[in-house]
């Protein structure tokens, strides 16, 4: 890098200065695409997932990963950290896990006689809640006003969360022994859901030969400063959506408050996440604006869990409902 | 058991609506407030308070016995109010007593829409005694309230909004005054089937009895009698004699109109007429009297023709006037009355009682006597002795004994006004049997400057004399103008004296241009409520007729029943298209549009778009199956629509349309490659 300004001697510009790190758009297109490459070596034949959980991240939203266990769910945000270069916590959820166990507690220093705040395991930038529904309601609470605002508060004293701020929870199918179901308001602070389902036969053929794939995982580097990822997320709020477009979200929205079979209808966050997830695929797709193809991509994953079938109050009929959304709403007014 | 308390719960009456309901009994009485008696307001307030009452759980619903009593009671009540026989007063607070009871008996949805019909039964039943337009437009306020209840009623119980209520409510009448449009003016206006109760007699305006006598009340209230609109000429201020009544009989002390005399038509009237007489054309909107005199100035020689001209040359009306009456009039000035007097009409006009007022009929004598036997001179005479003697014109004349008033005032009292005087000379002239009668109407009138029509007020009330003096015929005097002269050449604000004025009320003063601001204020108000009279209220069957008339030729009931039926498709096409334009869909993108219509020319059922195919989406796949390039219109397509930033002007659009224009065409003439 030349300039013409001369830099005093012995100040070194600071690593992550704006100017050393700004991508041009062809760059930013190039990062992502190497990051999915790279994330596609890890998970095998999960393309999409990882396009997914990318898209969700880069709107700077919450991922909530939901499957059996045993499907790679902790290896995906795991990889996740570290392609993206983030701080990464693993809180592992039971039953008798206290609020105070995420978010950390005041103890007593004997030494300096002060009280001392130990950070809890939430103070990361990338934070794996594992196995959320098998805590107690009162625990996965204390999530809550970490994801929403990004603080926790502790003997009447709040504290900012890193920035940025991710929660990559996971989670078994509620149908499963010893879970506690995520109630509708926690559901709702998370961008996108999704499964991860049964590898294809060609992808757990190589898995079973090559063995573990975890071992790739220390050899993923960071490949994005923070800075680069803030450039990201710009780059998302900046992608253009045209009127049609919007009235094509509008009416969809509107079929889910007028429609029958839906318990209830979107809230308008869930209109504002499925513009926003449209908006990251997008962007990862090299577009400048959105085209209804990139809202029928993220729409299953952003409002599955935002519904719920009227027929079946507590059940879970949101990918039905989410595909028959799909179907009977027409994309041109 | 369960079912039943719900059912229960279902026909109740909403909280909101509960309010409404009392709100709007509450204001469709208060416009009868003053037709009815106090006590019947009272009992209203009551009623209301005891179904708050019973709201609130403090007390319960009367029991059978109580309403029973209640309903006695009131009827027994209004029996002893005093109304004379079935007026219109009473029925009217029969109803009220009625429509007030029945809040205390008020518990379900049937009872809540009783209350409500008969809100709107009150509403029009206030019309029967005024018509105002202040009055129309808080009528209106009250249908939009009533109407709210209703709508309240059929609102959910969870969503208790009054104020929504009374804004659909409101949507509702205006969508209605359409229609009403139509029906105001095709609608047949049907003579009522039955005698309604006439309100009784107002306590101003014209009495058709005079007793000098009694203390006046004549003279101060600043109500309106009429307006007259003036078709060219405007008679000056001392010649405008509004005769409405004329009182040929004197009876212990009170001057009446004696028997009525029978219809004369003018047939000849033309001929009768001096060469130089002046002709008025004057159409006139009497406000109502309960009577059936009408007012015209001398002398009506053409008039409408539902009005009818009686023997004293003064028009009355077939009906007692209720509402506005409109009618029109030419006057002659120089039409003689009556060249020659049967012998009944001059025992008719000479008629006294025996043995009262005998100064006066001294006085007479000797006058005519010293006259030479002339009636002219003798009242000239007269009029000079008032100008002469110390006289006085005042609105407050002292109280006079019954029998000997005229004696008393002439010679004693000296103070009076216009039917005083008119009187001692009427009296005067038919003592030595000159024919001679008193005349009742109004003097004067105040042109409105803003849209130029007469207003006369019941404070313009005045009463004259004609006598006959052969072949000039009945001819006119006024006594007054010799006490007052100014209350004849300028108003009675000229000629009263402080006394008076600081009697008059501060309306009054300032309908004689006292106040400034107020006055022109006033005026202004006037001159509403005159258009407010000439195209609404004064549209009665005679002027429909004529504007039916003027716009389908003849008249002929399938003729209406077509203008009524188109009229009233017409009102509703109207409200149905306002609907449909307030719901229209948003306009939509051109490009959207094209692009629609386009997928709907597709006839091939492979071909055809799936709703949830985005246009890009569907276009690759048209390509696939037809196996035509479409990429150029693909990337025009996408980027129109999806793309804010891309162009969108009629060139681009075009463009598409083109495009798509020449695919349609290829279409036509390929089928789907792909083998199924």
């Amino acid at each position: 890098m030349t300039s013409s300004i001369p830099t005093p001697a012995g100040l070194q510009p600071p690593e992550n200065a704006v100017a050393l790190d700004m991508m041009s758009r062809e760059q930013i297109q190039a990062k992502i695409q190497f990051i999915q490459t790279a994330l596609d070596d890890v998970l095998l034949g999960k393309h999409l997932q990882i396009k997914l959980s990318l898209a969700c991240l880069f709107a700077s939203g919450h991922l909530l990963i939901e499957d059996l266990p045993g499907m790679g769910k902790t290896l995906l945000s795991h990889a996740l950290a570290r392609v993206l270069g983030l701080s990464y916590n693993r809180i592992q959820f039971t039953s008798d896990v206290l609020p105070s166990d995420v978010i950390g507690a005041t103890i007593f220093d004997k030494k300096t006689d002060t009280f001392r705040f130990i950070e809890g395991p939430i103070f990361a930038q990338l934070v794996l809640a594992d196995e959320i529904n098998r805590a107690t309601p009162k625990s996965q609470s204390a999530l809550l006003e970490a994801m929403e605002e990004r603080q926790v508060t502790t003997d009447g004293q709040s504290r900012k969360l890193p920035e940025p701020f991710f929660v990559v929870a996971t989670q078994n199918p509620s149908t499963q022994a010893g879970t506690f179901a995520l109630p509708e308001s926690q559901l709702d602070r998370f961008l996108m859901r999704i499964e991860l389902g049964y590898p294809e036969p060609a992808a757990e053929r190589e898995l079973l030969l090559n063995g573990d794939r975890r071992q790739h995982l220390q050899q993923l580097e960071a490949q994005l400063t923070l800075p680069q990822l803030r450039q990201i997320q710009q780059a998302v709020t900046d992608i253009k959506i045209s009127d049609p477009l919007v009235e094509y979200v509008q009416r969809l929205v509107a079929f889910t408050r007028q429609g029958g079979e839906f318990a209830f209808g979107l809230s308008p966050r869930g209109a504002l996440a499925l513009l926003q997830g449209a908006k990251a695929w997008a962007l990862i797709s090299n577009r400048t604006h959105v085209v209804p193809e990139d809202v029928q991509a993220v729409l299953p994953s952003c409002v599955e869990h935002r519904l719920r079938e009227s027929a079946d109050f507590t059940g879970h009929g949101g990918g039905a409902l989410a595909q028959k959304l799909l179907a009977k709403v027409d994309v041109v007014a | 058991m369960a079912s039943e308390q719900n059912a229960g719960i279902a026909h109740q009456i909403p909280r909101n609506s509960l309010a409404l309901l009392m709100i709007a009994q509450l204001v469709v009485i208060v416009p009868l407030a003053q037709h009815i008696s106090l006590w019947i307001i009272v009992v209203c307030l009551f009623c209301g308070y005891w179904r708050t009452q019973v709201y609130r759980g403090r007390w319960g619903y009367p029991a059978g016995w109580v309403k029973t009593v209640l309903v006695i009671a009131a009827v027994a009540g209004l029996a002893a109010s005093g109304y004379r026989g079935f007026s219109l007063e009473a029925a009217t607070s029969l109803l009220v007593l009625a429509f007030a009871l029945k809040l205390l008996e008020m518990k379900t949805r049937r009872d809540a829409y009783v209350v409500i019909f008969l809100s709107y039964f009150l509403i029009s039943t206030a019309f029967l005694f005024d018509q105002t337009l202040l009055l129309t437009v808080y009528q209106l306020v009250a249908a939009i309230v009533v109407t709210a209840a209703m709508v309240g009623l059929n609102q959910l119980q969870t969503r208790v909004r009054p104020v929504n209520s009374l804004r659909i409510s409101a949507g509702l009448i205006l969508q209605a005054l359409p229609l009403t449009l139509v029906v105001f003016l095709l609608f047949p206006r049907i003579a009522p089937l039955w005698s309604i109760p006439v309100p009784s007699a107002a306590s101003t305006g014209l009495s058709d009895k005079i007793t000098p006598g009694d203390v006046a009340r004549l003279g101060r209230s600043d109500e309106l009698a009429f307006r007259a609109v003036f078709d060219g000429a405007v008679p000056a201020q001392r010649d405008l004699y509004w005769r409405g009544l004329v009182y040929s009989e004197f009876k212990y002390g009170t001057w009446t109109q004696g028997e009525p005399l029978d219809e004369i038509s003018l047939a000849d009237a033309e001929a009768k007429i001096h060469l130089d007489a002046e002709e008025f054309s004057y159409e006139i909107f009497l406000e109502p009297t309960q009577s059936k005199w009408l007012f015209s100035l001398d002398t009506p020689i053409n008039y409408s023709a539902r009005v009818a001209l009686l023997g004293d040359y003064r028009l009355v009306n077939p009906e007692p006037v209720l509402s506005v009456a409109r009618y029109q009039v030419n006057s002659a000035t120089g039409y003689v009355m009556d060249h020659t007097l049967s012998g009944a009409m001059i025992q008719r006009e000479t008629a006294l009682p025996q043995g009262d007022n005998r100064r006066m009929r001294e006085y007479a004598k000797d006058l005519y006597y010293q006259v030479g036997g002339d009636a002219q001179a003798m009242v000239q005479a007269m009029m000079s002795h008032i100008r002469n003697q110390p006289y006085v014109y005042t609105l407050n004349p002292p109280t006079l004994g019954r029998l000997d008033s005229i004696d008393q005032f002439w010679f004693d009292t000296r103070r009076g006004f216009c039917s005083h005087y008119a009187g001692a000379v009427v009296f005067a002239l038919r003592a030595v049997d000159v024919p001679a009668r008193m005349v009742g109407g109004y003097q004067g009138g105040e042109i409105n400057p803003l849209t130029g029509h007469m207003v006369v007020r019941q404070y313009d009330a005045h009463a004259w004399i004609e006598v006959w003096l052969g072949n000039k015929g009945w001819t006119r005097f006024d006594p007054t103008s010799a006490v007052a002269p100014a209350r004849v050449e300028s108003g009675l604000d000229a000629a009263i004296n402080d006394e008076d004025r600081a009697a008059l009320s501060f309306l009054s003063a300032a309908r004689l241009g006292r106040e400034g601001l107020l006055t022109q204020a006033l005026r202004w108000a006037d001159s509403l409520e005159y258009r407010w009279n000439l195209w609404v209220v004064g549209y009665d069957s005679a002027t429909q007729i004529d504007v039916l008339k003027d716009l389908f030729g003849s008249i002929s009931a399938w003729k209406i029943g077509l203008a009524m039926m188109v009229g009233s498709g017409a009102s509703l096409l109207l409200v149905a298209v306002a609907v449909f334009w307030r719901r229209r869909p948003q306009a939509r993108h051109p490009a959207e549009r094209m692009f629609q219509k386009f997928c709907r020319s597709i006839r091939h059922p492979r071909l055809r778009r799936l709703p949830e195919e985005a246009p890009l989406t569907y276009l690759i796949r048209l390509e696939k199956e037809t196996r035509i390039d479409l990429s150029d219109l693909r990337f025009q397509l996408q980027r129109m629509l999806y793309d804010p930033d891309y162009p969108c002007g009629p060139l681009q659009r075009y463009r598409i349309r083109q495009a798509f224009r020449k695919l349609r065409f290829k279409l036509a003439f390929s089928t789907p490659t792909t083998a199924s």
